[in-house]
């Protein structure tokens, strides 16, 4: 946002917050240590409001907890620039000097008033007042995010509505506040940076920019393709309809992780190739023509970029198993087999290092300034006598004036009807981790997880005559799969939530692969599905 | 540090003048002044209660001395942290602890599979040989969670694996409980932690002064086995915890955070970063090439038939039905070199810019 894509602040900076706003973020479980941040300033006295449909733990020790209906994002968000707006609220200096488009936002919302959002959110109207007041007086006030805001068609919408927030109350460029996007995995920061984006180059320059392609041109000899490439989402729908005939997937199980997997499956079966590169068999694999051994992350030398923009060192404390090999060095035995001439890196740091050098951002990234950097470098970091950043644009927006971004409520692309009445959610817990071949392989979290499960709320489950821990059924309009019924006081009535570990009953069967507009996220959050009793054998 | 912590001034210790801020404690001013008050109760990262009296030290117009790690500082004031008076308290003191505590045959306390504070503390003074307090302090037995072990005989209650749990992690799974030599450790109803709101962080471990809480996985003798550390990044989620990955016999046998205030993590891990590391030497790991045959079978392959046959299937596509006929999938798991990589295959080798991760999953 405002020119990068990645939190504006540091993490430590969120033990000094005088009042956090965490939307779509089930932060104590999936990621625990930023949510020991938010308890340290929950005990010093930081104000507390989380918005998630679920009444996740953070929920229980937050002044407010904003139970809305999934989906209902962007009403809440605009009610919340009503009140700001309407009491006179919003920081008109800051508004003048680094933005554009404001009173397109003002006239947008002024229909958005807080007892028509709590129609359509369920929210009621004093809570968006008072944490719409809240958020707007306080200066160190940040926003944290995570997926519950952009797993949706218009996850885009309630990025920009989150944005509109913070421009019209000016907590851009201010220590523990700010706009906080957390990111899921370890290095998903730096895939991105590092350009497995089908529109960037690393550093975010774009594929479409002439002097750009030129420049990539020049330093890696060979002419490169001017149009941007497909995303995921878009390379899933492609291959099941038979336009994608070959994919090489490292270290992804597409199958689980993949909104709709069964579309995927179709189209891994059909394409003509299919590589996996992993450490562990998974349920891509099955489709793989050729699999690679990979390293795992302590087999290996290299760098992660975390959430708040930090690059800090990987480093090779073991061998790979048997004749396992590091990624990096695989990646380039191909290229050189098929005809490219690859340099013969001696080591990651030489791969850094020419990154580093056609990437801006972290040019003054080095692996000599990490072993002396031990908290790492966040980027900004443009020369090698630069600081780094913590904190983003402490000197106005990045790209001069940031724009409000007017938008109008769309619903979810599926809607719960009578043939599947309930809204499921899915996401992530503590003890596991996305496809789970790592965690289940570890006593502790199948002690306390083994299984898949179903959260329901106890009026749905009583309706249906369902008991906790009864298996059950659960189909959407494209899959059906079991598993254990919870009855749980965290969920809506009407809402189900599951999470998306467990290979042997796929959650991502059941969700919806509509793709926002701009990113092509799936819409993860809501799908309609119905849940049923698993009928008994009759006795006799 | 907190914004409240701006008033700047000097206090002495020692005869030094050191530089000290409102609100901070004689052991932070010390500490950062390269002077060394010995604690046991004292983590950065808790309220401080003065519990265990180690860091006992003398302030000038108080009768009593004081606790370094709880006394708020004020300008001008005057600390002492070596003298006769503090050396007797210690000895006493550390001799107490002792006589409370499993030692070994030199009637030192022993240490396990973490450091024992305690034990490098006797060290430092002439411990005056006490009869053994027997403390029927419980333990949990019949608690099988795979990864924390408990041991009584090593606690000396400071009460820093609670407060951690409370203040920290905020969870409040285990407690202070029974009274006088029967106070322990407990959780409630003495229930195995994997039945309480226990997390499984394992941050009362990394607390533990004294090694009474173990990681269950590591080898029992770690300290005499020794092992080299390797600081790393956590491979799970993106908040990017550093980590100390423990190498012994060419495996790592545990996973340890730097110390408080170190870096971004402050000491802090969570289940999956400390203990979910099982998969590196795990059995199922795929240990070499495998190509499929034209039964659909998976067959072991050399490294070079491997790559060959990669490089010809995706050129073979490319030629059929052109670049942009390929799909390059790289990982938000791997490296940010590999990522790099991968795309420059994806562009300069083949010719397409298919290429992306699961950036939003």
């Amino acid at each position: 946002m405002f020119g990068a894509g990645a939190m504006t602040n540091a993490i430590d900076e969120i033990r000094d917050s005088e009042m956090m706003f965490v939307i779509g973020s089930n932060t104590t479980e999936a990621h625990p240590i930023i949510a020991m941040e938010m308890k340290r300033a929950r005990q010093r006295g930081a104000k507390l409001v989380v918005a998630d449909p679920r009444e996740i733990w953070l929920a229980e020790m937050a002044d407010i907890h904003m139970q809305l209906k999934p989906g209902t994002d962007v009403w809440l968000l605009q009610a919340m620039a009503h009140v700001i707006i309407t009491e006179g609220l919003h920081d008109q200096d800051f508004i003048a000097k680094h933005t554009e488009g404001f009173d397109d936002v003002r006239a947008k919302v002024a229909s958005y008033t807080p007892e028509e959002a709590e129609k359509v959110t369920g929210v009621p109207a004093e809570d968006i007042r008072t944490a719409a007041r809240w958020y707007a007086t306080t200066k160190h006030a940040g926003i944290y995010y995570t997926l519950g805001i952009t797993e949706h068609t218009h996850g885009t919408d309630n990025v920009y509505c989150l944005a509109n927030l913070v421009l019209m109350t000016g907590h851009l460029g201010v220590r523990s506040a700010g706009m906080n996007p957390l990111r899921g995995q370890n290095n998903v920061q730096g895939a991105n940076d590092a350009g497995a984006t089908p529109i960037y180059y690393p550093g975010y320059q774009k594929v479409t920019d002439n002097a750009v392609r030129e420049k990539f041109e020049a330093a890696w000899n060979v002419p490169l393709s001017p149009d941007d490439g497909l995303n995921l989402n878009v390379m899933m729908k492609e291959m099941a309809a038979g336009n994608m005939k070959a994919v090489y997937v490292m270290g992804e199980d597409i199958v689980i992780s993949e909104p709709n997997v069964s579309k995927v499956e179709k189209g891994l079966n059909q394409c003509e190739f299919v590589v996996c590169q992993e450490i562990f068999h998974n349920e891509t694999t099955r489709f793989a023509d050729v699999i690679l051994p990979g390293a795992c992350f302590a087999e290996k030398d290299g760098v992660f970029t975390n959430s708040d923009r930090r690059v800090q060192r990987v480093r090779k404390a073991v061998d790979p198993p048997g004749k396992a090999r590091p990624d990096w060095e695989i990646i380039c035995d191909i290229a050189r087999a098929a005809g490219y001439q690859m340099p013969h890196y001696p080591s990651s740091k030489e791969v850094f290092a020419e990154y580093a050098s056609l990437a801006p951002k972290i040019a003054g990234v080095s692996y000599e300034r990490l072993e002396e950097n031990i908290q790492g470098l966040q980027w900004p970091c443009p020369d090698p006598n630069h600081p780094g950043t913590p904190t983003l644009h402490m000197d106005g927006p990045l790209i001069g004036t940031a724009p409000f971004q007017a938008v109008d409520y769309r619903p979810s692309a599926e809607l719960p009807d009578n043939d599947y009445p309930l809204v499921l959610s899915t996401g992530r817990t503590l003890y596991h981790y996305n496809s789970a071949t790592q965690t289940r392989r570890d006593a502790g979290p199948v002690a306390k997880q083994e299984r898949n499960f179903l959260e329901i709320h106890r009026g749905d489950a009583k309706r249906l005559g369902i008991s906790h821990g009864e298996t059950i059924r659960v189909a959407s309009r494209r899959g059906v799969i079991e598993a254990e019924a919870w009855i749980s006081p965290r969920v809506r009535r009407g809402c189900v939530w599951m999470p998306m570990h467990f290979a042997e009953q796929r959650a991502n069967l059941l969700t919806n692969d509509a793709g926002d507009a701009v990113t092509g996220t799936g819409e993860y959050k809501v799908c309609a599905v119905r849940v049923e009793k698993i009928a008994e054998p009759a006795t006799v | 540090m907190n914004a409240t912590n701006n008033e700047k001034f000097t206090i002495q210790i020692n005869g030094n003048e050191c530089v000290a801020f409102t609100g901070e404690t004689v052991v932070e001013v010390a500490s950062r002044a390269g002077i060394d008050i010995p604690t046991l109760c004292h983590d950065p990262r808790l309220e401080p209660v003065g519990a265990c009296r180690v860091c006992l030290v003398e302030v000038e117009g108080q009768r009593r001395m004081q606790p370094g790690c709880a006394w708020k500082v004020h300008p001008g004031m005057v600390v002492t942290t070596e003298s006769d008076r503090i050396e007797k308290h210690r000895t006493v003191l550390y001799s107490l602890y002792a006589a409370d505590h499993e030692t070994d045959g030199d009637g030192v306390p022993v240490e396990t599979a973490n450091a024992n504070q305690l034990r490098q503390l006797c060290d430092t003074v002439t411990t005056i040989p006490l009869e053994p307090v027997e403390a029927p302090r419980a333990a949990r037995p019949g608690d099988d969670n795979p990864y924390i072990e408990f041991n009584p005989d090593l606690c000396i209650l400071c009460a820093r694996c609670t407060r951690y749990c409370d203040e920290v992690e905020a969870v409040n799974a285990i407690t202070l409980s029974g009274r006088g030599s029967e106070t322990t450790i407990a959780t409630a109803g003495q229930r195995s932690l994997i039945d309480t709101s226990c997390e499984l962080c394992g941050g009362c471990i990394d607390t533990c002064p004294t090694g009474a809480l173990i990681e269950k996985k590591a080898p029992k003798n770690l300290v005499q086995l020794g092992s080299e550390k390797i600081r790393s990044t956590c491979n799970f989620c993106g908040v990017g915890c550093q980590l100390d990955l423990h190498i012994s016999n060419e495996r790592v046998v545990k996973v340890t955070s730097p110390e408080p205030g170190e870096t971004l993590n402050d000491g802090n891990l969570c289940v999956k970063g400390r203990f979910a590391y099982d998969f590196i030497h795990h059995q199922d790991r795929i240990t070499e090439p495998l190509i499929r045959d034209e039964n659909g079978e998976l067959q072991p392959a050399t490294w070079e038939e491997a790559i060959e046959a990669t490089a010809k299937g995706l050129l073979k596509v490319k030629e059929r039905h052109g670049a942009d006929s390929l799909g390059f999938i790289s990982s938000s798991r791997c490296t940010g070199e590999e990522n790099y990589l991968m795309q420059k295959l994806s562009r300069a080798v083949f010719g397409t810019n298919n290429i992306h991760q699961c950036a939003a999953t």
